[in-house]
């Protein structure tokens, strides 16, 4: 007898033809929990009129679904404006926010502008170009952004250099001054937009997991390629290349070994504008820790996100820290260390703190209704494993004694618990439904154990559930 | 100790052995098989270094590896049930499963497993009885319409089965004990007629899926472990075409159930001997391709890393049933195979990759 997680049964937004726009917002919660076919099958119908302000909304809302599914969109011009600054985009939902990244809200204002002042004539004949490609066709996309991106780089050169546009520019932005950077910015990724492409394609998949040479050499040859074009265009392509790593500060370890071809006199700067970049950015997602509660102070994340999310910033700072040290380089270490020891706090708050609640209560105690809660015996194994990979990043983050603890303390607490189901197990043999529950409840524990202690430290308690169940192996 | 795992090649289904679904990383689709003096043994690859293939008693094996709580608990059964066939470990593995032991996710799909096994009893048993009463001419619309399931259904059916019995001179009794069995030894691999294939037929359109998929990725990735690739697709589908032939000569013989029921002992013991050796050629194959359905949500260097696990596992056709030399062919891309192998636990430390194990368990939960 179990109350096993079970798929959810497709709800009312499986019919989104009948579905109107007034009735979208109420629909939004349901899109994110649908079956991936039925998803992807709305998510093409909503595309047909996604210019509709509700289902613009609709898309901000699913956007992090879509991240993760990343299904196949139909292209646009504004989605064709976008691939060359597309990996710096910032995340979703305050995600991992990449390096000299543009806010997705800059992206209605940026169009706007190129609406405006691009020749309209020139503008249609893409547009009609844009609508007969097919998706997937990427060469196709590329084609017609040879000719977008040079467009609209002068056109939004020209907004921002001139007087009166550049008014205009200022009350579209709402006087933003942080938009108006990220307009300029745009521009400069647009200047060299087929280069950008072209590594992209170098740099897959997204997140590189490892840096390897063939890529470095991609990105050698690309640095030297847009220095021909403008010294100043290297910077906004080492952006895109960090985007593109599982570990930006990947790329601070090779930047000084690099041969940047007509910016190699700039090489220092851009080192020091890149790690800038990157221990700043590093501040600010560990920061960003602290908003993964909701308003009653209980985690939004799961202990193992936050243990993915940790490792990837521990990652990064020993990175930029080897890279600092090897150059002597002092004037980040206090700032890297600062961000260790966030990380270190918001572990400590969300995986060391929250493992009695997170893992004990999984198993029932004794005498309760019978029935087994498969769910809570799933976020329990998830604790249990983020536990084990704090263990890994403990002398780190200065928690081992913590840590050592709180595994200890995991490990009594489920044994106790486990003796406490064993010695009730015999008023359950009566009734096999209680028994067979009572078993599985018993095996769950163990699990448990296995997964805190290790193999050998729980097999005395799977030797005493066997024999409370009569199933003990037999004697040699 | 034997010669490293590719050079064993060996002649049978039943000297290469079953694989058994273990979680320990080492021991992953390590196989079980009866040896000299009836006694289990098995086989365990890759104890040093990836380059010898041990052969240990079924019972030491606990003393030799260590074992997570899962692979304790299955090593247990298959001693005390004495099992060595495909379909008894599979009984064993469901079991072990449905204690937990792999995780619930596991656990729900080794329930799954189970109760589509008795509805597949069920449905194959339906539909061999229309068979039989529609090959004497004795199609009855009114038992159809009352369903099998109830009273009236029933007695319409006893009655049509007697008459059915007459037809074919056999006693009613015996007719319904070899309905019994050919539905018990046809429901693993399925009726053509049936809506749901059964479980064997669908791990044969899995392996073509794999195939196709391990073809594709062989051609256009470029990565060290494309050649791996392609063997394990030539594998596959050599595996596929024996299985096609089979499955032709068995379905043939099931459609034919007049005279299967009459000629009995020649024609049912081909039936068995035909589930039977499906059940052998497609053992090992659930977790390689389970395990690639897997690694395809995954990046292409995890998937490499899978192709070259995959490669150690891969369940090769033993000399009788197969020409083509698949240990010489194997051999040929071992060079390729050690250069990115992802590192098991150290068996010596005893220390487990707690993400190995998940991976595994991960398979499991996805197809018991």
């Amino acid at each position: 007898m179990t109350r096993s997680s079970r798929t959810r049964p497709p709800s009312g937004a499986s019919d989104p033809e009948r579905a109107t726009p007034d009735l979208l917002p109420s629909l939004e919660r349901r899109l994110l929990s649908i079956p991936d076919d039925k998803f992807l099958e709305v998510v093409r119908l909503l595309e047909r009129v996604r210019d509709h302000p509700d289902v613009r909304q609709t898309f901000e809302s699913i956007r992090p679904r879509l991240a993760q599914m990343r299904p196949e969109r139909r292209p646009t011009l504004k989605r064709v404006l976008c691939l060359p600054f597309e990996d710096v985009l910032e995340g979703v939902g305050g995600g991992e926010g990449p390096l000299g990244r543009i806010e997705r809200r800059v992206i209605a204002p940026l169009w706007g502008i190129i609406e405006d002042g691009a020749d309209r004539h020139q503008l249609d004949q893409l547009d009609r170009m844009v609508q007969e490609v097919a998706p997937g066709d990427h060469n196709a996309l590329l084609n017609i952004g040879r000719r977008l991106w040079p467009l609209a780089a002068q056109v939004l050169r020209a907004a921002v250099e001139d007087d009166r546009s550049r008014q205009a520019l200022w009350r579209r932005l709402h006087g933003d001054e942080g938009l108006q950077r990220q307009v300029i910015d745009a521009a400069a990724y647009l200047d060299i937009g087929l280069t950008i492409e072209a590594l992209k394609s170098d740099l897959s998949p997204r997140p590189l997991p490892e840096l390897e040479d063939h890529h470095i050499a991609a990105i050698e040859q690309a640095a030297q390629a847009v220095a021909r074009q403008s010294v100043t265009a290297v910077y906004p392509l080492l952006l895109v290349a960090a985007a593109r790593l599982a570990t930006p500060a990947d790329l601070l370890r090779v930047l000084n070994d690099l041969d940047l071809g007509k910016a190699r006199r700039e090489q220092p700067a851009l080192f020091a504008q890149l790690s800038g970049l990157v221990v700043s950015n590093l501040e600010a997602r560990s920061a960003r820790f602290d908003g993964n509660a909701d308003r009653a102070g209980r985690p939004t994340v799961t202990p193992e996100d936050v243990m993915a999310t940790a490792e990837g910033l521990i990652a990064s700072v020993t990175t930029t820290t080897n890279v600092m040290d090897r150059l002597n380089e002092p004037i980040y270490r206090d700032r890297l260390a600062a961000v260790t020891s966030a990380v270190g706090a918001m572990v400590a708050e969300s995986v060391l703190d929250t493992a009695p609640q997170g893992i004990l209560t999984a198993i029932p105690a004794p005498g309760g209704p019978p029935g087994v809660d498969e769910d809570a015996q799933i976020a329990a194994e998830d604790h249990v494993r983020a536990l084990r990979r704090c263990d890994r990043l403990a002398d780190t983050l200065g928690l081992r004694q913590q840590v050592n603890e709180t595994i200890k303390r995991m490990g009594q607490g489920v044994e106790a618990r486990a003796q406490a189901l064993l010695r009730d197990y015999p008023q359950r043999v009566g009734d096999a439904s209680a028994a067979e529950a009572a078993e599985l409840t018993l095996f769950y524990s163990l699990r448990l154990m296995e997964l805190l202690a290790g193999s050998a430290k729980a097999d005395p308690l799977r030797l005493a559930i066997l024999a409370a169940i009569g199933e003990s192996p037999d004697p040699e | 100790m034997l010669k490293g795992a590719i050079d064993y090649a060996p002649s049978t289904f039943e000297e290469r052995g079953a694989a058994v679904a273990f979680t320990t990383p080492l021991l992953s689709q390590t196989r079980v098989r009866r040896g000299e003096r009836t006694k289990l043994e098995v086989l365990i690859p890759a104890l040093s270094e990836g380059m010898g293939l041990y052969v240990v008693p079924w019972k030491a094996m606990p003393e030799m590896v260590p074992m997570t709580m899962h692979d304790r608990y299955l090593h247990d059964l298959i001693v005390k049930e004495e099992a060595c066939s495909p379909q008894e470990i599979r009984r064993a593995t469901l079991k072990a499963a449905k204690r937990g032991l792999a995780g619930p996710q596991a656990a729900q799909a080794a329930r799954r497993a189970l109760e589509e096994d008795e509805e597949q009893g069920t449905l194959t048993h339906y539909l061999l009885l229309l068979s039989i009463l529609k090959a004497v001419g004795l199609e009855s619309p009114e038992m159809l319409k009352a369903g099998i399931g109830t009273d009236e259904g029933q007695r319409l059916t006893r009655q049509l089965m007697a008459r059915a019995a007459d037809s074919l001179n056999l006693e009613a009794n015996l007719l319904y004990a070899r309905l019994a069995e050919v539905a018990a030894a046809v429901a693993p691999v399925g009726l053509a007629q049936s809506p749901k294939p059964g479980r064997l037929l669908r791990g044969m359109q899995e392996l073509k899926s794999f195939r196709d998929s391990m073809t594709q990725w062989a051609n256009e990735v470029p990565n060290d472990a494309a050649p791996v690739a392609a063997f394990c697709a030539d594998v596959a589908q050599h595996t596929i075409g024996i299985g096609d032939a089979i499955l032709t000569d068995f379905q043939r013989r099931v459609d034919a159930i007049g005279p299967l029921m009459r000629d009995w002992e020649t024609d049912f013991a081909v039936i068995r001997n035909h589930a039977r050796r499906m059940a052998w050629l497609l053992d090992g194959w659930t977790h390689v391709t389970g395990a690639w359905e897997v690694a395809l949500t995954e990046d292409r260097q995890q998937q490499a890393l899978t192709i070259n696990e995959l490669f150690r596992i891969l369940p090769l056709l033993p000399k009788k049933e197969s020409r083509v030399d698949m240990v010489g062919a194997a051999k040929r891309v071992t060079s390729v195979h050690r250069r990115s192998v992802r590192m098991l636990e150290d068996w010596r430390t005893g220390e487990m990759d707690m993400d190995a194990i998940r991976r595994i368990e991960r398979v499991k939960a996805r197809a018991a």
